[in-house]
């Protein structure tokens, strides 16, 4: 897959996560029910685990989606790293709040599955994307283009005398 | 960037999140979802044991007189009525099949209303409304501050005999719950209550109609309910 196509791909996924995190977020602060087939999204919501130091999880994944989509409109070095760093982490903490839901919550958000379902994909289009572009070790970060010589100008007018 | 590096910055990724997994943990997640201490479960048990519930309905369906409540489960004057007057009520009026006391919930007061009300509605459909509401004015906590947990409505639920919790808590968002909460705000309404507690007293199947309650102790309502027995 080209480094276009990564990019495009990490975009739309970004803004499909974006997407979610938002609803949850948007209906966490306005007290609005969420819409969900079961209770379970319900119970995860009002649960203490929904937000850290006052402020909603889904928040917390609003800002680490909107990074990704930010570096995805980049060609940099370091935003192509930063993109990798936020989706490991991003799902690391996905897979965290999962096993919190299972194990200790007792239910499942649908909306926090879908998420979940988004950073599996998302995540290793944007590793894929960290490492193409990152060298061996010891290796030149980009290739040296090598440019023609430049043709040496020649001097213009008479020769100088000969001695 | 060389590969090592970016597997360096990836281990770090992870690391935030471990921090961040840490920090939610401490910060009350694990500890909060612990069973909630219930106080008073044991006196409404008591008070409500053997008592016909069909619904928000508490006593005899054939009672000759209709007592009905419009509470918000947020508003301190209810679960102070539900304290001081609910018990003689329950033991003169109800447990002797003169009265059959209806819950007309409302939630004006805000988010943990609803909450509240609907998972007592959800309790209703397993004849057990009278239980979870009287725990929940209990157990009130101050106003819109999250207190209605789902924990605090678990354990709730784990102290009432012959209610299964999961299927309250999974309709509280049903169709009929919706109705009830619906049906019960339209009746407050009618009513013209716009603030709680109040009370309706009638012959059951007649007209109602509202009693303004000068205190929170029985003797608030006893006049009119002996006078709608006895008329």
């Amino acid at each position: 897959m080209s480094d276009r196509r990564l990019r495009a791909a990490i975009l739309v996924l970004s803004a499909l996560g974006a997407g979610i995190a938002a609803y949850l977020t948007v209906a966490r602060l306005a007290h609005v029910r969420v819409a969900c087939a079961t209770s379970g999204c319900e119970t995860v919501a009002e649960s203490h685990w929904s937000a850290l130091g006052g402020i909603p999880v889904a928040a917390l994944g609003l800002g680490g989606y909107l990074l990704l989509a930010a570096t995805a409109l980049s060609r940099s070095d370091l935003a192509r790293a930063l993109g990798a760093a936020a989706g490991v982490g991003g799902l690391a903490f996905a897979l965290f709040l999962l096993w919190v839901q299972a194990a200790e919550i007792g239910a499942f958000c649908q909306w926090c599955l879908a998420s979940d379902v988004v950073l599996v994909m998302l995540a290793p289009a944007a590793v894929l994307r960290a490492w193409r572009a990152a060298p061996p070790r010891g290796a030149p970060s980009r290739p040296a283009r090598r440019r023609p010589a430049p043709a040496r100008a020649r001097r213009a007018g008479p020769a100088p005398p000969r001695r | 960037m060389n590969r090592r590096l970016l597997v360096g910055s990836l281990a770090a990724a992870v690391l935030l999140a471990g921090g961040l997994a840490a920090a939610l943990t401490l910060s009350g997640g694990g500890s909060k979802t612990a069973a909630t201490t219930v106080v008073d479960s044991g006196p409404i048990s008591r008070l409500l044991d053997g008592l016909p519930q069909h619904g928000a309905v508490l006593g005899e369906p054939s009672a000759p007189v209709t007592l009905v409540e419009f509470a918000d489960p947020q508003c301190p004057y209810c679960a102070a009525w539900a304290e001081q007057a609910l018990p003689t009520i329950v033991r003169k009026y109800v447990r002797t099949g003169k009265v059959r006391l209806v819950f007309n919930g409302m939630a004006f007061v805000g988010p943990d209303s609803e909450t509240a009300l609907r998972t007592a509605l959800a309790a209703g459909r397993q004849n057990r409304l009278w239980n979870v509401i009287d725990l929940l004015f209990a157990n009130q906590g101050t106003e819109n501050t999250g207190w209605v947990t789902e924990s605090l409505l678990r354990s709730i639920g784990a102290t009432v005999s012959g209610l299964d919790v999961e299927r309250m808590l999974d309709e509280r968002s049903s169709d009929a719950v919706d109705r009830a909460l619906g049906q019960a705000g339209a009746f407050a309404r009618s009513a013209g209550v716009n603030m709680t507690p109040s009370f309706a007293v009638g012959k059951t199947g007649g007209t109602l109609q509202v009693v303004r309650i000068s205190s929170l102790d029985p003797t608030g309502l006893t006049p009119s309910l002996d006078a709608a027995l006895g008329s």
